[in-house]
């Protein structure tokens, strides 16, 4: 199923003209790219090429760093995420997030999940609650592996297990949009393959967003890809045109393995 | 390949062939031995460090312990009273409801003063204590059959007689105190009193409760005041504050202020607390405040640091799934930056229960008889007791001074374990 360029239904995200400096060093420059509801978007490019700094533009999680400035216009279902009326705390449950490195709270497994429906007051009551753990933790394909030891330390689990709880613990939110950072680079192959399997199953219900440096990984999983480069956006399109028919000499390169 | 070429280039020449290294020669074998030899004197030196550690720690214990031991105890006089022919008083009717009043009035001192020229021949002020008459009292309301017999009641010694049989007294109280105990009427006991009394002039009558009460009291006003403030202090500068040249300064003004010298904070007390806000004098209020100025700067800088090693990876979790930053402080950054912010408020609490100079400087170094019955009674705390005792002349406040270090060795034991249970537990958490 090969996608055309435009859709014809509005992109979930989409930025615009976005510019990311810190303090005077310019990170992203001039970046515009749509997110769809039902593709899984991979960002690639050498390291350093801002690619997880426009990924963090995009939940506003650039906001903790201090010098982190921000231009242009991102929108998430056509409203302006840097809008002074965008609260976001909620824009954060809505454009969730997975870490380079699995972090999950050094808590029991079910406190890890129950933790964000419950600051955003989603479940009722503790039945409820244990729905939601179930549910999530059974979308994430980690139900079987921990049901019967929710209350152990989320910390003790294995590190590809951990990545799952970090996923099962961003789709409890019922988030809109999920972010991966590198999602796999911390894991092993097998680990790796389990995670990839369950980006494939998250698609179409979540507009999911993947930046990696392992270019198997993007045309495995992804639909789309957008090549960066020392901060710009060099190339974007469907991931089998890109791995096959790049336009650009300096995507050409990358994918071949000349420099990265 | 590229780089041997360029060195040909330049004519540099490639380094001359190295000698094969030899693992097993003399040279190699002297060096590990060497190697060995450094390792066991590094060895040896710690457990040398150790041990005289644990000797300081060792000689400190069985010093107070040999002194202090003593000042719990109590030498008592077997004192034969035969009430039906003494001068006693006592209304019978009063003695059924009020028994105190009707043995106030009951002339027990010449009860006293009558039995112990009778039977050994010396007046009761040289062979008891002040305190006997309140022992002999007690004795009668406990059962008051015995008025109506001939009785040998214990009661406490004299401090003459007291230091004579601990240690060294004065001749006449060794010669009184040798024959004493040669007719078999001297005995110790625990004297109970040490722990439930208060300052006084007369060594067998004094007790350490008054202080241990003070201390107690400064030590809940110092801890309501410095821990939260020294918490949020911590947390504001850690997860809220800019980084910029003000808040520079107020972490160097930190610093600074967690190693003032302990009495410039009592003068600071003394012209605020007491000068201009005019609280109670010799207050456990005042003296807790003071000390909270000395302790809250240790608690932010442990604070700091334990907030510090909380992993950012743990906040961006929380900030990713949309919580609050207030929320993440309070949910997930304080509750595992806690035991280092314990183990921080301990050292800030020893520090603070152990401190005499500050106090002194706000007056709580007065004589006070009582125990305090609030926060702004006048108290004393325990190294000040400790202080004041050791400035005694009289012999017998010499193992009074010990037993009451070791009162406040125990109050600090205790204290440091609650605190380190308490910070084990919030470890064991996750």
């Amino acid at each position: 199923m090969v996608m055309p360029d435009m859709q014809s239904s509005a992109p979930k995200m989409s930025a615009r003209g976005v510019n990311v400096f810190y303090g005077d060093k310019q990170a992203i420059d001039n970046v515009s790219i749509d997110v769809d509801l039902d593709h899984v978007t991979a960002f690639i490019g050498p390291s350093g090429c801002g690619k997880s700094t426009f990924l963090r533009t995009l939940n506003r999680m650039n906001d903790t760093v201090a010098s982190a400035r921000v231009e242009g216009e991102i929108t998430l279902d056509g409203e302006d995420i840097y809008s002074s009326g965008m609260d976001v705390v909620q824009l954060r449950a809505r454009v969730g997030m997975v870490f380079q490195k699995p972090n999950p709270f050094p808590k029991s497994i079910y406190e890890n999940i129950a933790y964000g429906p419950r600051i955003h007051g989603l479940a009722g009551n503790k039945a409820d609650l244990d729905q939601v753990v179930e549910k999530s933790l059974r979308r994430a394909g980690l139900w079987e592996e921990v049901k019967d030891r929710l209350n152990e330390s989320g910390t003790a689990l294995s590190g590809g297990q951990q990545q799952r709880l970090c996923i099962a613990r961003a789709i409890a939110v019922d988030p809109e949009v999920i972010l991966m950072d590198e999602p796999c680079s911390a894991l092993d192959p097998i680990a790796t393959a389990k995670i990839e399997e369950l980006i494939l199953e998250l698609r179409g219900n979540y507009a999911i967003v993947i930046v990696t440096h392992n270019m198997q990984q993007a045309a495995r999983v992804s639909q789309r890809t957008a090549f960066f480069h020392l901060g710009k956006l060099v190339e974007q399109g469907p991931t089998t045109e890109i791995f096959t028919n790049p336009r650009e000499e300096r995507t050409k390169d990358y994918i071949t393995g000349r420099y990265g | 390949m590229s780089g041997e070429t360029a060195l040909d280039q330049s004519g540099l020449g490639v380094p001359a062939e190295r000698a094969p290294t030899d693992w097993r020669g003399d040279a190699m074998r002297r060096r590990i031995a060497r190697r060995y030899a450094s390792e066991r004197r590094f060895r040896l030196l710690g457990m040398a460090a150790v041990l005289a550690s644990a000797g300081f720690l060792a000689f400190l214990l069985i010093s107070m312990m040999g002194n202090g031991l003593r000042g719990f105890t109590r030498t008592e006089v077997a004192v034969p009273i035969d009430f039906p022919r003494s001068v006693a008083m006592i209304d019978p009717a009063v003695l059924q409801t009020n028994p105190e009043q009707a043995l106030a009035n009951a002339n027990l001192p010449a009860v006293l003063e009558q039995a112990t020229t009778q039977a050994f021949g010396v007046s009761d002020t040289q062979l008891l204590s002040p305190n006997a008459v309140l022992a002999l009292r007690d004795a009668i309301i406990r059962d008051p059959a015995i008025l109506d017999q001939k009785v040998t009641v214990n009661l406490p010694a004299s401090t003459g007689i007291d230091v004579a049989m601990k240690s060294e007294g004065n001749g006449t109280d060794e010669a009184l105190a040798s024959r004493l105990d040669d007719t078999g009427v001297i005995s110790t006991a625990f004297n109970l009193g040490f722990l439930t009394g208060s300052d006084g002039t007369d060594p067998t009558m004094v007790g350490i409760w008054g202080a241990l009460k003070g201390s107690l009291i400064t030590m809940v006003i110092t801890l309501a005041l410095s821990f939260p403030i020294g918490v949020f202090a911590a947390l504001y500068l850690e997860e809220y504050a800019p980084r910029n040249r003000w808040t520079d300064l107020i972490e160097v003004s930190i610093n600074n202020l967690a190693a003032v010298p302990s009495i410039i904070f009592g003068l600071l007390g003394l012209a605020i607390f007491l000068n201009v806000m005019h609280l109670p004098r010799s207050a456990p209020l005042v003296g807790g405040m003071t000390l909270a100025l000395m302790t809250m700067p240790v608690i932010v800088i442990a604070g700091r640091n334990a907030i510090k090693a909380v992993p950012p990876s743990i906040r961006d979790a929380a900030l990713g799934i949309g919580a609050s930053p207030v929320q993440v402080v309070f949910h997930h950054v304080l509750p595992l930056a806690l035991p280092g912010i314990l183990t921080g408020t301990i050292i800030g609490m020893a520090r603070a229960l152990g401190e005499t100079a500050p106090l002194l400087m706000i007056g709580m170094r007065a004589f006070v008889s009582q125990p305090p019955g609030g926060f702004t009674d006048p108290a004393t705390v325990l190294p000040v007791q400790i202080f004041l005792w050791s400035d005694e002349v009289g012999r017998g406040f010499i193992e009074k001074t010990s037993a009451a270090i070791i009162v406040l060795l125990a109050f600090l034991l205790t204290m440091n374990s609650i605190a380190i249970y308490l910070r084990n537990k919030f470890e064991k958490k996750w």
